[in-house]
């Protein structure tokens, strides 16, 4: 087999039952179609799931972590690493088989995707399940599968400074989970450096269910390029790109957080559980005040000129002395706007809390929303809450709460499933407020005002998604995007065709604009055949009635409100654009195989 | 948004260090040094050392400013692409910068901070003085300064890789010099890239200064732990940590 320039050719493979590690070849066929990280990880899903309704939290489900070909040079802004597996959270309305669920896959910036790439791997892929807690050792050729019983229990914060002392270098690369993916909250997150994360779809909880605490990569490698003196041109025009623009510049100094007042202004935020559109307090916590009075420091990714995260301390209030990143535009919505939480101290303290615990924000931030909301109108009492006095904006209930979830003590247990198992449990009508899309939280963007997030949540493959795209040409952008591993937030930066002009230098392959194009919409087709296997259709991609029932009542969009009949125009429009059969979704056999998924398609029901 | 915070001035070894007072006019930066002559950066103009036309070579460092730094490690790319090119073609091209390769190394702590280690190029060299190699007829050990840039550079020839250098760098200065992890011979002594350090001009955020002068005939140097828990009492207060429920 003839091994694609500036690849490995194989995945790093361990089995954590067995205790058996060993490199899995992979194609190059597999490589010039799904390119890598999402897409390679979604073909090494699919080969190792040859079969509908796996456990997600069985031996059986695999963990990927896969970087994209740009890992592992000094390419600006392309060291995401994407965890790709089969969703613990979502599920369809109806299905055949007992443990359906989509596709899961969230990525994570820093710097540990290059390191995989520098040990000579372009990706890992973990089977089976430890008897007892372990992480999973890379230096290079040496991989070793390590007791973590001391670890087990450890927040994300203080496990990061005891394991970077245990590994005794620091050059090692790691990423973990915390209690929460420990206790299987089906919402986990991996995180990394203490803060940043693969926070959503489940990612850690998988790892959890593995009983791996984390993985540690060192490498002293490096790729190959097909065409060296073009890949440097290259390099140095996309170092050129970024170099003092004012998208640049913004980056550096509010991150996401200058979303949150933006948005609000607008009515696109999640507000009191999705309800409304804008927080009169938003100014309170948004990226001004935030550099004001938190954010110390700016900090990037490997390599990247962005410097979006933002490490801070709390100097004053009730909170004082706490270290920790944030507010960005997701953690200050779903943590701060949608609970009615406006003060930065609490917000952060929220933030450090979840982040600890290893919860996905987005996620929890609407569980504790939808909690919120049910304790208001009283579908929930005191006593059902343990307690809790769970009234909008307290920060000290939030906390409290998110200890349960992750610990699944009393109603946290409830709280863990996420909103769907909550509004079930409750009735009452609360699934109208159960803010989901097959079982998966929405994001922090709401809906009224720009419907287009409703077609996000509604069809992206992972459950709900913000960052899935309004339309297949965008979601198709999305999938190539997260594939070769550049940051969506970069995306811009790099001037129109030369992603795939690094692309070729690299592996040597060419690629013309139709041919890169339909990368994307293979990998996102590949994802919806493997939901449509589970059993997801039509009714599954939907968005609660709040959004069309409900107008907002404040702000400057006030009264704005999803028609029913532009929502199924918009739906139409979107599966006829895709080719996929309206009424069931599934995709078009002539699409299929057109896109090279005749393997796939072959196994599709009827 | 549109306000302007202002931002923090510099951060360096020379404040960290005590050496020097911390104000910041009192030295020069030297971002296009080898282009246009001294060009004189955001420090302002006074300096501390003198450089006569004597064409005496003069110490030159690579200065980190740690208010700036951002943790991105495009330096170590930097280096290693300019200093371990590869020939494609028969014709000498920079590498593809595999930072295992790099002569600076970004160390990253938790709570965030990112420190920079590169050869500070200590004008009393105990990395030099510790190679127990016999001085040559010009009295070079295996490890000696380049008469030129006044780098640390080694002899292979004559390097008997005891490692000696590295020990004393980390034992008294920055811990810069690394044992190569095959042959044990030093490695990531910083070259200056004959003149035009690559860090320097590639560094996205303005961090790193390529300095000349005396500086005192003192060294800057400082591990990067103590540099690291420096940084995070200033930029995160006394006590930092998480929270209690």
């Amino acid at each position: 087999m003839s091994r694609l320039p500036g690849y490995w050719g194989s995945v790093l493979e361990v089995d954590l039952s067995t205790g058996r590690t060993g490199r899995r070849e992979i194609p190059a066929a597999d490589y010039e179609q799904f390119i890598g990280g999402r897409g390679l990880g979604m073909k090494l899903l699919w080969d190792l799931l040859p079969e509908p309704g796996v456990d997600p939290l069985g031996p059986d489900n695999p963990l990927l972590f896969m970087p994209g070909p740009f890992a592992g040079f000094p390419l600006p802004s392309a060291s995401r690493t994407c965890v790709v597996t089969k969703s613990p959270i979502t599920a369809p309305v109806a299905s055949p088989h007992r443990h359906a669920s989509t596709v899961s896959y969230s990525n994570m910036g820093g710097f540990i995707g290059p390191e995989i790439r520098f040990a000579g791997y372009d990706g890992i892929l973990v089977r089976g399940r430890a008897a007892a807690p372990v992480y999973l050792y890379v230096d290079d050729d040496r991989v070793e599968i390590r007791d973590a019983g001391r670890f087990w229990g450890m927040g994300t914060d203080a496990f990061d400074r005891a394991f970077t002392e245990a590994l005794g270098d620091r050059r090692f690369r790691t990423c973990y989970i915390g209690p929460a993916g420990e206790n299987v909250v089906p919402y986990a997150s991996v995180i990394n450096t203490a803060a940043r994360a693969a926070g959503r779809a489940g990612t850690g909880c998988v790892m959890g269910a593995k009983n791996l605490k984390a993985v540690a990569v060192r490498g002293s490698r490096q790729p190959d390029v097909a065409a060296h003196k073009r890949f440097l041109e290259a390099l140095d025009k996309a170092r050129a790109g970024f170099r003092g623009t004012p998208s640049t510049e913004n980056w550096r100094r509010y991150g996401t957080g200058s979303a949150l007042v933006a948005s609000s202004d607008n009515g696109t935020q999640a507000v009191r559980n999705f309800r409304e559109g804008t927080f009169e307090h938003i100014e309170r916590i948004g990226g001004l005040a935030a550099r004001r009075a938190v954010w110390q420091r700016d900090f990037a990714c490997y390599a990247c000129p962005l410097a979006c995260k933002k490490a801070g301390r709390v100097a004053d209030g009730p909170y004082p002395g706490l270290v920790h990143d944030g507010p960005e535009y997701e953690t200050g919505t779903m943590l701060g706007a949608n609970l009615l939480i406006g003060d930065l101290g609490g917000v952060q303290r929220a933030i450090w809390h979840a982040d600890d615990l290893g919860l996905d924000i987005i996620s929890v931030g609407g569980v504790i929303g939808f909690l919120m909301e049910a304790y208001e109108r009283g579908c929930i009492d005191r006593d059902a809450l343990d307690g809790l006095d769970l009234a909008w904006g307290g920060v000290d209930a939030t906390v409290e709460l998110l200890h349960r979830i992750a610990h699944r003590e009393g109603v946290g247990d409830d709280a863990a499933r996420g909103v769907r198992h909550l509004a079930g449990r409750m009735g009452h009508e609360t699934a109208k407020f159960a803010i989901h899309s097959k079982g998966h939280g929405f994001a922090a963007w709401n809906v009224h005002v720009q419907p287009g997030y409703g077609v996000s949540y509604a069809t992206s493959n992972r459950g709900a998604c913000h960052l899935n795209g309004f339309t297949p040409d965008r979601q198709n952008g999305t999938a190539l995007v997260d594939s070769v591993g550049v940051c969506l937030f970069a995306r811009g930066g790099y001037a129109a065709g030369l992603v795939e002009q690094v692309l070729e230098s690299i592996s040597g392959r060419g690629w013309v604009d139709a041919d890169y194009a339909a990368a994307g919409e293979r990998v996102f087709n590949l994802e919806k055949c493997f939901n449509y296997r589970e059993g997801f259709r039509r009714s599954d991609d939907s968005i609660p009635d709040r959004f069309f029932e409900e107008p907002l009542t404040v702000g400057p969009r006030k009264g704005a409100v999803v028609a029913r009949d532009a929502w199924d125009r918009m739906m139409a429009e979107y599966y006829a654009k895709r080719d996929w059969d309206p009424a069931t979704t599934r995709p078009a056999d002539a699409r299929l195989q057109a896109l090279g998924l005749e393997f796939a398609r072959v196994k599709l029901p009827a | 948004m549109s306000a302007s915070e202002p931002s923090p001035g510099p951060l360096t070894a020379l404040d960290l260090c005590g050496g020097v007072r911390a104000d910041r006019r009192d030295f020069i930066r030297l971002a296009a040094w080898g282009g246009a002559g001294l060009a004189v950066g955001h420090f302002g103009a006074r300096t501390l050392w003198a450089q006569g036309p004597s064409r005496q070579p003069v110490y030159a460092m690579i200065l980190v400013d740690y208010n700036r730094c951002t943790g991105c490690r495009t330096c170590e790319a930097a280096c290693a692409q300019f200093n371990h090119p590869v020939t494609v073609d028969g014709e000498e091209q920079r590498g593809l910068g595999n930072p295992s390769l790099s002569n600076i190394r970004v160390h990253a702590f938790n709570p965030d901070a990112d420190v920079p280690v590169v050869c500070v190029m200590c004008r009393d060299n105990p990395c030099v003085a510790a190679c127990p190699v016999e001085p040559d007829a010009e009295g070079r050990r295996a490890l000696y300064r380049d008469p030129v840039l006044l780098t640390v550079r080694n002899d292979p020839s004559r390097c008997i890789a005891c490692g000696a250098c590295a020990e004393a760098c980390r034992a008294h200065r920055v811990g810069a010099i690394i044992p190569n992890r095959e042959t044990n011979r030093p490695e990531r002594m910083c070259t200056l890239c004959g003149g035009d350090p690559q860090c320097v001009a590639l560094c996205p955020y303005g961090a790193l200064s390529y300095i000349k002068g005396g500086l005192d005939g003192r060294h800057y140097a400082l591990p990067p732990e103590r540099i690291a828990a420096e940084l995070i009492a200033r930029w995160y207060g006394p006590a930092q940590g998480g929270d209690v429920r």
